[in-house]
C-alpha cells in the first residue's frame, strides 16, 4: 500500500477546538502525525502588557475555558507576589475549596467528552454534564458568573461567600461521592471503552519525563509529581490526600488518574470545609487601576492546574507588567501526540488526543 | 462478478481526466443550483434528480401562499445546527445539547458533524484571521436556505480581543448573521432564545429577508437587523 496524506481539521468534531493534523496513513496504520496550531492565536501576552494588573484576569481565564478559575488564581497569585500582598486566612481556605471544585468540573467535562468521542457513549456524557452542572451552579452562586468567574482579588475573593456555602458544599460532595461510582458501570465495565483505551497510546516513564509533560498525563506514566505536594501553596500542606499514580501510561490509565483525582478533590474539600472558620473574612482589595507600585523583581509562580503544571514568569513594572510569559501545560502535552500516534490505527488518534485533554486556546494563546 | 467489474470499468471511463479548477470548486453551490434549474426545466421527468423537488418547491411557494406557510413551518421546526466550536462558547454549546437544556425537544436535532446536513451555523468563539477562509468555506458547503447565529461577544464584535492584531472584529464582516446572542459566554438558555427567535424569523413572524446572499448582507443598513 502506498502512503496517503490526510488532512484532519482544523474544524473537526473530535479535535476539541481548532487543531489541524496532517496524518500519513498506510492503509489504516498511522505513519506520521503532524499537528499544526495557531488558529486561535490572539496575542494574550502582548495584550496583558497593555493593561493594568487587575484588568488582565479576564484574559487569563479565557486561556483555559474548561477550568477558568485555575488560571485566574495563578495570575492573581503572581501579582500578589509582585505587590507583596498577603492572602487572608479565610480566603486561603475558600480559594482551595473553589479550585478543587473547578478541578472536579474540569475532569467531569473531560470524562464526558472522551466518552462521546469513543463511539458515542452518550450515557456517560449526559451523566458527566448532569454532575458538572451542579458544580458550576455552586461556583456561579459564589462568584456571580456562570463560566468566567473573575472571582479573585488581591488578598482574597471578590465578594463574601454565600451564607449557606458550607451546607451546599457538603451536600454537593456527598452527592458526588454517591454518583461517581456510577461511572464505573458505564465506562470501566464497558467493552467498547476498554477496547479503545487499554494499551492504546502508551507513554513510558522515561519518555514522559523527557518530553516534559505534566499533570495527569505524567502521573499516568508512573511519576509521582504534583505541585500541590512538591511545593505546597495555601493550606495544602495541612491536608491529607493521595496523589493517584498509574503504571502503564495508556489512555485507560489517564482516565483512571483523572477519575481518582475527582475523589481526592472531594476529600480535600471535605477537610478544608471542616478546618475553615465560620464567617471567615474572604473579601480582597477592590480593583484600583492605579494602585501601589509593584516590586521590580521577576516573579515565577507555579500551580497545579487541572491540565498540568501552569507557570507564569512576570517581569513587573510599576502599574502594569513589563513582560509576561506563560507555560501552558497542554502546549507541552501536545508535543507527545506524534510520538504516541506512531503505528496506531487511524481511529485511535482521537482516543489519544482526547486522553491528553487539550485546550486549544491555551496552546495558541 | 463479471457484471460488476464491467460496470466499474464503465464508471471509470466516465470520470473526466482533467481535475476540477479552483473556480469550479469554489462555485459549487452556483453550479448546483444551475444544474437543478436546468434539470427542472427539462421535460423528461424520469432523468430529474431527486433534489430538483426542492427547486420546484421554492417555485410553488412563490405562487401559492398556503404552500409557502407550509414550507416555512417545516423549515422553522427542523433546524439542524452544525457541531462547530471555536473557543469558550463551544463549552456552552455542549451544555446546550446535554441533559439540562435538552435542545432536541424544540427540533434542533443533535449537532451534526458535516455542513452538508445543516441549516444553522452557530459561530461560537473568536474568529482569527486564519480561520476566516475556512469558515467561509464551511458556509458555502451548507445547503440553502442557511442561517448564521453569532454566539457570544467575540463572534458579534470581537469582544475582549477587540484590540488584538489577529482577530476578526465580528463575524458579520464576512457572513450574513441572522441572530446575535450576547454574553461572554451566553448562557445555554440564551442560545435557546436565539434559536427560537430564528424560528420566528424563518416562520415569517419577524420582519426581515429570509434568504440573503453575502453581497446583499454587506449592503444592508443598520435598521434591517433583527
Amino acid at each position: 500500500m502506498s502512503v496517503v496524506r490526510i488532512n484532519v481539521g482544523p474544524i473537526h468534531p473530535s479535535t476539541h477546538g481548532v487543531l489541524r493534523l496532517v496524518v500519513d496513513v498506510d492503509g489504516d496504520t498511522v505513519k506520521l502525525v503532524e499537528p499544526h496550531i495557531g488558529f486561535l492565536h490572539r496575542g494574550v501576552e502582548k495584550l496583558c502588557e497593555t493593561r493594568m494588573y487587575m484588568q488582565s484576569p479576564s484574559y487569563m481565564e479565557k486561556l483555559d475555558y474548561i477550568a477558568p478559575l485555575a488560571w485566574d488564581e495563578l495570575y492573581v497569585a503572581a501579582v500578589e507576589q509582585a505587590m507583596g500582598t498577603p492572602v487572608k486566612d479565610g480566603a486561603q481556605y475558600a480559594r482551595v475549596i473553589l479550585l478543587e471544585f473547578q478541578r472536579i468540573a474540569s475532569h467531569l467535562l473531560w470524562i464526558g467528552t472522551l466518552a462521546n468521542d469513543l463511539g458515542q457513549l452518550i450515557t456517560a456524557f449526559m451523566w458527566a454534564f448532569r454532575d458538572r452542572a451542579k458544580v458550576i451552579k455552586l461556583l456561579e452562586d459564589v462568584s456571580g458568573s456562570r463560566m468566567f468567574y473573575v472571582n479573585m482579588r488581591l488578598g482574597g475573593l471578590y465578594q463574601p461567600l454565600p451564607d449557606d456555602f458550607k451546607e451546599r458544599s457538603y451536600g454537593l460532595i456527598d452527592y458526588l461521592d454517591r454518583t461517581m461510582p456510577e461511572y464505573l458501570d458505564v465506562l470501566d465495565k464497558n467493552e467498547v471503552f476498554i477496547d479503545r483505551t487499554k494499551n492504546v497510546g502508551a507513554l513510558s516513564r522515561d519518555d514522559a519525563i523527557n518530553y516534559g509533560v505534566s499533570g495527569p498525563v505524567l502521573r499516568a506514566s508512573g511519576v509521582r509529581e504534583d505541585v500541590r505536594r512538591s511545593q505546597p501553596y495555601y493550606i495544602y500542606d495541612k491536608l491529607k490526600f493521595d496523589i493517584p499514580v498509574m503504571r502503564n501510561g495508556d489512555c485507560f490509565d489517564r482516565y483512571r488518574v483523572r477519575y481518582e483525582e475527582i475523589l481526592q478533590s472531594t476529600k480535600i474539600i471535605r477537610q478544608a470545609l471542616a478546618m475553615m472558620p465560620d464567617n471567615a473574612d474572604v473579601v480582597g482589595a477592590p480593583i484600583k487601576l492605579i494602585g501601589p507600585a509593584a516590586k521590580p523583581d521577576p516573579v515565577v509562580m507555579r500551580r497545579e492546574i487541572p491540565r498540568g503544571e501552569g507557570l507564569i514568569y512576570m517581569i513587573p513594572d510599576k502599574q502594569r507588567p513589563y513582560r509576561i510569559s506563560l507555560r501552558s501545560p497542554t502546549f507541552i502535552n501536545l508535543a507527545v501526540l506524534p510520538k504516541l500516534c506512531e503505528g496506531v490505527k487511524f481511529a485511535d488518534i482521537f482516543a489519544i488526543m482526547g486522553s491528553l485533554d487539550l485546550v486549544l486556546a491555551e496552546i495558541d494563546r | 462478478m463479471s457484471d460488476e467489474s464491467v460496470m466499474a470499468s464503465d464508471l471509470q471511463r466516465k470520470v473526466p481526466n482533467a481535475p476540477y479548477t479552483v473556480e469550479q470548486f469554489m462555485n459549487a453551490e452556483k453550479e448546483m443550483t444551475k444544474l437543478l434549474t436546468e434539470s427542472a426545466s427539462e421535460e423528461q421527468e424520469s432523468k430529474m434528480p431527486v433534489n430538483a423537488v426542492f427547486a420546484k418547491l421554492s417555485e410553488i411557494s412563490k405562487s401559492m401562499p398556503l404552500a409557502k406557510d407550509m414550507i416555512q413551518w417545516s423549515r422553522s421546526n427542523s433546524l439542524w445546527p452544525m457541531q462547530f466550536g471555536l473557543a469558550c462558547c463551544a463549552i456552552e454549546l455542549m451544555d446546550f445539547a446535554a441533559c439540562r437544556i435538552d435542545a432536541e425537544r424544540k427540533g434542533y436535532l443533535l449537532l451534526r458533524g458535516t455542513p452538508r446536513q445543516c441549516d444553522v451555523m452557530i459561530v461560537a468563539g473568536w474568529v482569527t484571521k486564519s480561520m476566516v477562509p475556512r469558515i467561509k468555506r464551511l458556509y458555502e458547503q451548507m445547503a440553502s436556505p442557511k442561517y448564521v447565529v453569532a454566539f457570544g461577544e467575540c463572534a458579534t464584535s470581537g469582544g475582549p480581543w477587540w484590540e488584538s492584531y489577529n482577530i476578526m472584529q465580528g463575524i458579520d464582516q464576512v457572513l450574513p448573521v441572522d441572530v446575535y446572542a450576547c454574553g461572554c459566554p451566553p448562557k445555554p438558555e440564551n442560545l435557546f432564545a436565539a434559536l427560537m427567535k430564528l424560528q420566528d424569523k424563518i416562520g415569517g413572524r419577524v420582519a426581515g429577508n429570509n434568504e440573503r446572499s453575502i453581497s446583499e448582507n454587506m449592503q444592508r443598513h443598520e435598521g434591517e437587523r433583527v
